[in-house]
């Protein structure tokens, strides 16, 4: 067997996978999305375009600003706090740190929604960090932390943080320490180092770790569920309140669909710029 | 810790598989057809097995959460030998969501009014009446319901009406109206139940219209009430159990069990009150039903009977008026102080029940509810 043909026959369970599991749902999810509901609530396949125009009803615009507002937020949050992070276990981790990247994940090995969960409990009015005001005299009230924007947020950090330290800490230890050293002989301060040596050598990390955390943060329905309030609609809520409270799978299908083609665009945007700076590593 | 998130994503890993099952034969299946997904209306041949009150498997049950004594569960595992694998939902339309997309339960609580739709699309196993030993303790207003005829898929649960649940040591100046849910002494602390019916009814019965109001006008103004009510709420929760006991809701749109079954929960039971409001509130009633694919339909009736016998024990751990005569004196008791906390066969007869809308009134309110949310 030539090697060619054996590459071609390793791919194919990882092309059945996607095919089963990716491609064919997608054409379930767009064919739902022209289609109509009947009295169970079932979906039906049909020719009803109307489930795309009604998403232009102004109604739902502030929805999707919302949720990309939200997610924006959310990523520059992450840079902030997942950068020095990073930057400590890949540059100060020592023989820790291979330790220090496995606790990162380990939070991981959670799931989602009870993690985000547990947060319904620590911020509650009565709960524990409530509590620990309480008792050191700095509030006598309680403080509402939950059912607001910030609370969404927060949680969104939380449940996405680890997606932003991992490529950045990947780019940091793939960048040779020598040059930060060449940096500061050329008489940069520390600062000066990092804006002109580090942050560009480790910027498409940052990229990387952005749109790893953009995606699922601007779809994401579980922490605007259990950490919002009224006003923290997001579009992940929409899709999720489509299928399992309005019965119109269609309309949820049709939502899911423009969704996933707005990421799109931002994915080859992406994409365009890692394969340029790729280009340009190799002149 | 409040189990229903957990319950539901166990719900949700159990259907992943059966979705990933269901949709390669329905891309098949369309593919070559091009016809419909899902199973839409059952066969009636399907509803009418024949089924013995005996043990045939472990019991799937599906049910709200906190909403029967799991003592009542642990004892009746144990004395049939077999388990009770339970799984909850949050709201009827997600109970509609995983019965539709071919989940395999044994035995659903649905609402009368859901029930009565799941019958008439024949998904519901006939249910033998003379074969359950605790029967003729149910009133007979249940032989022959609106919601299905002649009593033949369907065995009564409980009764239950939709009010305002508070704290008395946080807010003063209940006025006994559903208006109350903006009293500025809440203090941003008010929920309604995250539940379509719930809360278009309440604005329906707020405007002055009655609770299955469905012309596109009315629908408007009840739209508009609940768009302005938000800024005053905080938030959309049908966990109202868990939301009373945590100290987050000092006012909150619940059913009448829970508040019984928050204090339970908390230090200061007195300070859970409940209000039955003027403008009018539904009442309802929730059964028991078998639905038609069912796997161990026999293990059900038997759970079915076990817990009527059981109803004066169940109806004080939920909070619930059974339909049984053996737990009126019992629950009646319970309530003694808070006459507004019972509903009777009475009440049902000459209250305002939420309908099974059809065609286009469904649509709308689904659409106002979309709506109110993303408003």
């Amino acid at each position: 067997m030539s090697e060619r043909r054996f590459a071609g026959l390793m791919l194919l369970p990882g092309a059945a996978w996607l095919v089963l599991l990716f491609v064919i749902p997608l054409g379930i999810t767009l064919a739902i999305s022209f289609g109509i509901t009947d009295e169970l609530g079932n979906a039906l396949y049909a020719w009803n375009p109307e489930n795309y125009s009604r998403i232009l009803d102004p109604l739902f615009a502030p929805v999707l600003l919302r949720s990309v507002g939200y997610a924006a937020a959310t990523v520059v949050l992450c840079i902030a706090i997942g950068y020095p992070v990073a930057y400590y276990i890949a540059r100060f981790g020592g023989r820790y740190k291979y330790l220090l990247v496995a606790l990162v994940v380990l939070p991981f090995l959670v799931n989602y929604l009870i993690r985000i969960y547990a947060w319904t409990a620590i911020l509650s009015d009565e709960g524990v960090v409530n509590g620990v005001l309480a008792d050191t005299g700095l509030t006598t009230e309680g403080v509402r932390f939950l059912n607001t924007p910030w609370a969404v947020i927060g949680g969104l950090v939380y449940g996405y943080l680890a997606f932003m330290i991992l490529p950045i800490y990947a780019a940091l230890d793939r960048m040779d320490p020598t040059l930060v050293e060449a940096g500061k002989d050329l008489y940069g301060t520390g600062w000066q180092t990092f804006r002109h040596v580090t942050w560009p050598a480790t910027f498409q990390g940052v990229l990387a770790g952005s749109v790893l955390v953009f995606l699922p943060a601007v779809g994401d329905f579980v922490s605007a569920q259990l950490l919002g309030g009224p006003d923290t609609y997001m579009v992940g809520n929409l899709i999720q309140q489509q299928f399992f409270e309005a019965s119109n799978y269609p309309f949820g299908a049709a939502l899911t669909t423009v969704l996933m083609a707005f990421l799109l665009v931002f994915m080859l945007f992406y994409l365009r710029s890692a394969g340029r700076a790729a280009a340009e590593a190799r002149l | 810790m409040h189990g229903n998130e957990i319950e539901r994503l166990i719900a949700a890993r159990m259907s992943r598989r059966h979705v990933l099952k269901v949709g390669g034969g329905l891309a098949l299946g369309a593919a070559l057809a091009g016809c419909g997904l899902g199973n839409s209306a059952g066969d009636e041949a399907e509803t009418t097995r024949e089924i013995e009150p005996e043990v045939d498997g472990d019991l799937v049950y599906f049910n709200w959460a906190q909403y029967l004594d799991p003592k009542l569960i642990k004892q009746f595992q144990r004395e049939y030998g077999v388990e009770v694998r339970e799984s909850n939902f949050d709201s009827m339309p997600a109970m509609m969501a995983k019965l539709r997309s071919s989940n395999r339960y044994d035995l659903i609580f649905p609402s009368a009014e859901f029930a009565s739709r799941l019958a008439k699309a024949n998904f519901l196993l006939k249910i033998p009446r003379a074969k359950l030993t605790a029967i003729d303790d149910v009133y007979p207003f249940f032989d022959d319901p609106w919601y299905d005829p002649g009593s033949e898929h369907t065995v009564p649960y409980s009764l239950y009406l939709t009010g305002l649940g508070y704290r008395a040591d946080r807010v003063g100046g209940m006025t006994g109206s559903w208006r109350d849910l903006t009293n500025p002494e809440a203090d941003g602390r008010s929920y309604i139940l995250d539940d379509f019916q719930e809360a278009i009814g309440m604005a329906n019965l707020v405007n002055g219209y009655d609770l299955n109001a469905s012309e596109p006008d009315q629908l408007e103004e009840a739209k508009q009430y609940l768009i302005d009510l938000k800024p005053d709420l905080r938030g959309f929760s049908s966990d109202t159990i868990t939301n009373m006991a945590s100290g987050n809701a000092w006012i909150q749109h619940l059913w009448n069990g829970d508040i019984i079954n928050a204090r339970y929960r908390v230090d200061d039971p007195d300070t859970l009150r409940f209000q039955k409001n003027r403008e009018g509130v539904p009442v309802g009633s929730d059964v028991f039903a078998i639905p038609a694919n069912a796997e161990h339909p026999g293990t059900a009736l038997l759970f079915i009977d076990f817990i009527l016998e059981n109803s004066a024990q169940n109806a004080t751990w939920t909070g619930y008026p059974m339909p049984t005569r053996s737990s009126e004196k019992p629950y009646a008791e319970l309530v003694k102080d808070e006459p507004e906390l019972q509903v009777t066969v009475a009440d049902l007869e000459g209250g305002q029940q939420f309908a099974d809308l059809e065609g286009e009134a469904r649509e709308n309110w689904d659409r106002v509810w979309t709506e109110v949310k993303a408003a």
